[in-house]
């Protein structure tokens, strides 16, 4: 279990936080841009004396104030994978790698070829970060924070500085670090499909506090939350298998408890276990079965609430075979429709609105158990 | 093509130089570090101390260095007792000369590329489970390696010119003190001596425009080791 | 910007007359170049001179041989003291001499000296052993290759019988006085500087005193200079040969010529 609880006075932010993650998978740490996400970080590392409280990855104690206990920084044993890689720009690709490895005492459980093949980087090893890419180097950073055998890793945004076509390859070497590794992963990030893809649990930061924290599915579609998530990104997660493919129609067809979704062809075998993120803002409402519609994804379903936002909107919650999906519609069409709790309704999603950029299409592994615990 | 004369001064003028720079680098390093990383008290004494030779004129350096490493002198009169060694009228005082109106220079380049250092780096290195002093050797020295060799190189330089100082504490001994610019200095003081003085700058202006080529390739050297550019 | 400009170049020029020499005054200042074992007594000379009613003199005093070659490269200097008559032949030959004012007017005794704390008493002649009685170490005095005393040095020695032995340990000074200092500091075990020198000096004592025989007599002539020949230039120097002034000499240890 790993255990984060302390209090610090930042110039312009009061911190208070108080969480619990799993010692084993990945963990999000989601948060607006000044919320206090990176200083949570820093104080899990060592780089941020916290006021009081105490910070612990099993029966690792980092800090402690009642017991006097903060330990420098380089005794931590957590890689720390930056925004920004850091790497050391006087050694080579390989002698980085090295860098923590040669410096860990005990066991080395992850050795350089593993992580090499993990995240493709045995091409690089003889050249200078200068002469990387940005994906590159992050791929480095990843590895380098990995071979200093780590009890815990770290990573503090490391897509953000990256173009897109990047971040979706980053993504794919992320969740195989993730799968097939046994290390538990904290993921800073404020970019939403990000966490989709690829948490476990997710915590929500704001303002300097812990909002909620639990799994990733009870935690996304809890209400409280989706303003933080921000209007255009809320949406629902719903977890299906890969059911069929349709190759002369490039489409495929995942299953779930509420049905089926036709979604672009994905690069999945049958069966294959994924989460898919729906955006409210793509689904749309009808009280019955369209048929002449080109929308294709018609799902029936309950609805179980209608909470009103920010402007002409409205937040609809739709039981749909004990799956919730959510719709963002104007109060205006809420009314002409006459929705009220209870009703049955069909939501409609079209399978454009599925992409690989907006929706996280997840492998899981099979694996369950860590041997940190 | 050049006189014993002017050859015993070359390269006395050479060895006096080069250690007195090497001599100074790791104070200069320990003195910097002090300056940019520490906040311990006094710093604004030893701030002005290392720079005072800087400002003063080289000819009251020489006399404080008299004052203190002369024989009668409170240091001078122990290394004499101890180890017997003598300052004044030997290559030791003038590299002793040489090294502490250099200091000043190093320091200030020595610290410059010390700040220059991206903190974050040696973050990261202690992330990786380097300790502090470990960080420091293999982080941040390496990166500091072009600023080292500037300030070396600049030490090295002002050392080849010095005079007032040296005159002054070190005495102009024939083989022992007498550098180049003594060397000048001493020509232009005998009678028909100017052809001798002449034929002297030359050859400094040639070493020092060596040092500036050296300088340069030492400094791109430096570039493409540490940052492979 | 163009205010800018203008302002620093009006600092300038301000600045550049403040040091440049104004022309067309009668001077009420008089540059002498002395040679460095004058400072004490010419000091006073000139105080007493200033006290008389007449015009302020303001003195350089460095080695004959550096002062010389200053004169030469153009130094604003009225009249010239020189240690040895060497360096004023050297200006002599050069024109730099007013006619007719060169004269002779100063003596002193080439002296060995060494530091107060390790006192030594020798009798210096030939064949006399005397600088076994010397610890090891070097001997300062002023470089024989150009300041007059170290040639009276040098000519001594030679005569003597020891120039020999003695050259490798010479340390050369620049002048008497810096000679003088090596000996007090104890850096130098001796010295040979001019019996004036000595008597400043309470930090070393007289070992012993160089024959009169072994080298050239020791004058001091002094001159005015030709380009910078002016009234009260000539005061001066006629008030150096004065009663007064020659007792002050006098009173300092020169002999009166």
């Amino acid at each position: 279990m790993i255990e984060v609880r302390f209090g610090k006075q930042l110039p312009n932010l009061l911190l208070d936080i108080d969480f619990s993650a799993p010692s084993q998978g990945l963990t999000a740490l989601f948060g607006r841009s000044g919320s206090g996400k990176t200083s949570i970080v820093q104080a899990i590392a060592g780089g941020l004396k916290p006021d009081s409280g105490r910070i612990a990855i099993g029966d690792r104690v980092f800090f402690d104030k009642a017991g006097g206990i903060d330990l420098d920084i380089h005794r931590r044993n957590i890689g720390y994978v930056f925004q920004d890689s850091r790497l050391f720009p006087h050694l080579t690709v390989r002698n980085n790698l090295l860098f923590g490895y040669k410096r860990a005492p005990g066991e080395h459980r992850f050795d350089l070829g593993t992580v090499v093949n993990l995240l493709d980087i045995s091409s690089l090893l003889d050249r200078r970060p200068h002469h990387l890419s940005g994906g590159e180097r992050q791929r480095v950073a990843i590895g380098r924070a990995l071979l200093a055998q780590p009890t815990l890793l770290l990573m503090d945004e490391p897509l953000s500085s990256l173009d897109p076509p990047r971040k979706s390859e980053l993504l794919s070497y992320i969740e195989g670090v993730r799968d097939e590794l046994q290390v538990p992963i904290l993921y800073i990030s404020h970019a939403f499909n990000e966490v989709v893809r690829l948490a476990d649990q997710l915590v929500i930061v704001d303002a300097g506090r812990v909002v909620l924290c639990g799994p990733l599915m009870d935690v996304a579609s809890d209400t409280t939350v989706a303003p933080l998530i921000g209007r255009f990104d809320a949406g629902s997660i719903i977890e299906c298998t890969v059911a069929t493919h349709d190759n002369d129609v490039e489409l495929s067809t995942l299953g779930f408890s509420g049905g089926q979704l036709r979604v672009p062809r994905v690069d999945l075998a049958i069966g294959t276990r994924v989460r898919v993120r729906i955006r409210s803002r793509d689904v749309a409402i009808s009280l019955s079965r369209p048929m002449d519609v080109s929308i294709t994804n018609r799902l029936p379903g309950t609805l179980l609430s209608l909470t009103p936002r920010d402007g002409p909107y409205v937040d609809a919650h739709i039981d749909v075979g004990g799956a919730t999906v959510r719709a963002l519609i104007t109060r205006e069409s809420s009314g002409r429709l006459g929705l009220e709790p209870g009703l049955k309704v069909w939501a409609l999603i079209k399978t454009v609105a599925f992409d690989s950029r907006s929706v996280g299409f997840i492998r899981r592994a099979r694996s369950t158990t860590s041997p940190l615990e | 093509m050049l006189t014993p004369l002017e050859i015993e001064a070359l390269s006395l003028s050479l060895r006096v130089a080069a250690v007195a720079s090497l001599a100074c680098l790791l104070p200069a390093v320990g003195v910097a570090w002090l300056l940019a990383r520490t906040r311990m008290p006094g710093k604004t004494v030893l701030n002005v101390l290392v720079h005072a030779p800087l400002v003063l004129p080289p000819v009251v350096i020489g006399y404080l260095l008299l004052l203190l490493f002369g024989v009668k002198g409170p240091i001078g009169h122990w290394l004499y007792e101890i180890f017997g060694w003598r300052l004044v009228f030997t290559s030791g005082g003038a590299i002793l000369a040489a090294a502490v109106m250099a200091f000043p220079l190093m320091v200030r380049a020595i610290r410059l590329s010390l700040d220059a250092v991206d903190q974050g780096l040696v973050f990261a290195a202690r992330s990786l489970g380097a300790s502090r002093a470990d960080a420091f050797l293999t982080v941040t020295i390496p990166l500091m390696l072009p600023g080292i060799l500037a300030g070396l190189m600049m030490a090295f330089a002002a050392s080849l010119g010095e005079f007032g100082a040296t005159i002054t504490f070190a005495s102009n001994v024939e083989g022992q003190t007498r550098t180049l610019p003594l060397a000048i200095y001493t020509a232009t003081q005998v009678p028909g001596g100017e052809a001798a003085a002449l034929r002297l700058v030359l050859i400094a202006v040639g070493l020092a425009l060596l040092a500036l080529v050296l300088s340069e390739v030492a400094e791109r050297w430096a570039r493409r080791t540490v940052y492979g550019t | 910007m163009v205010r800018l400009v203008l302002l620093w170049t009006v600092v300038l020029i301000q600045a550049a007359f403040l040091t440049l020499p104004a022309s067309g005054q009668a001077p009420r200042e008089i540059t002498v170049f002395a040679a460095a074992s004058l400072t004490n007594a010419l000091q006073e000379v000139g105080e007493a001179f200033a006290k008389a009613g007449e015009a302020r003199v303001k003195f350089s005093f460095a080695s004959s041989s550096t002062l010389a070659k200053q004169i030469e490269a153009g130094a604003d200097a009225q009249l010239f003291l020189s240690a040895d008559e060497a360096w004023m032949d050297y200006l002599d030959t050069r024109g730099l001499v007013a006619a007719g004012t060169r004269r002779a007017i100063l003596g002193n005794r080439l002296v060995l000296v060494v530091p107060a704390d390790k006192p030594v008493q020798v009798e210096i002649k030939a064949g006399s052993n005397w600088l076994s009685s010397l610890s090891a170490g070097r001997i300062a005095t002023g470089d024989p290759a150009h300041v007059p005393v170290g040639k009276y040095a040098q000519q001594a020695l030679t005569n003597l019988g020891v120039w020999a032995g003695v050259e490798p340990r010479l340390a050369r000074a620049d002048n008497v006085r810096n000679a003088l200092v090596l000996v007090e500091r104890g850096e130098a075990v001796a010295g040979i500087v001019y019996g004036t020198d000595a008597a400043v000096s309470k930090q070393v004592m007289v070992a012993g005193m160089f024959p009169e025989s072994a080298h050239d007599a020791i004058s001091y002539p002094v001159a005015l200079l030709r380009p910078h020949d002016q009234g009260g230039a000539r005061a001066f120097y006629t008030f150096l040969s004065s009663p007064g002034a020659r007792a002050i000499f006098t009173r300092h240890g020169f002999a009166i010529r």
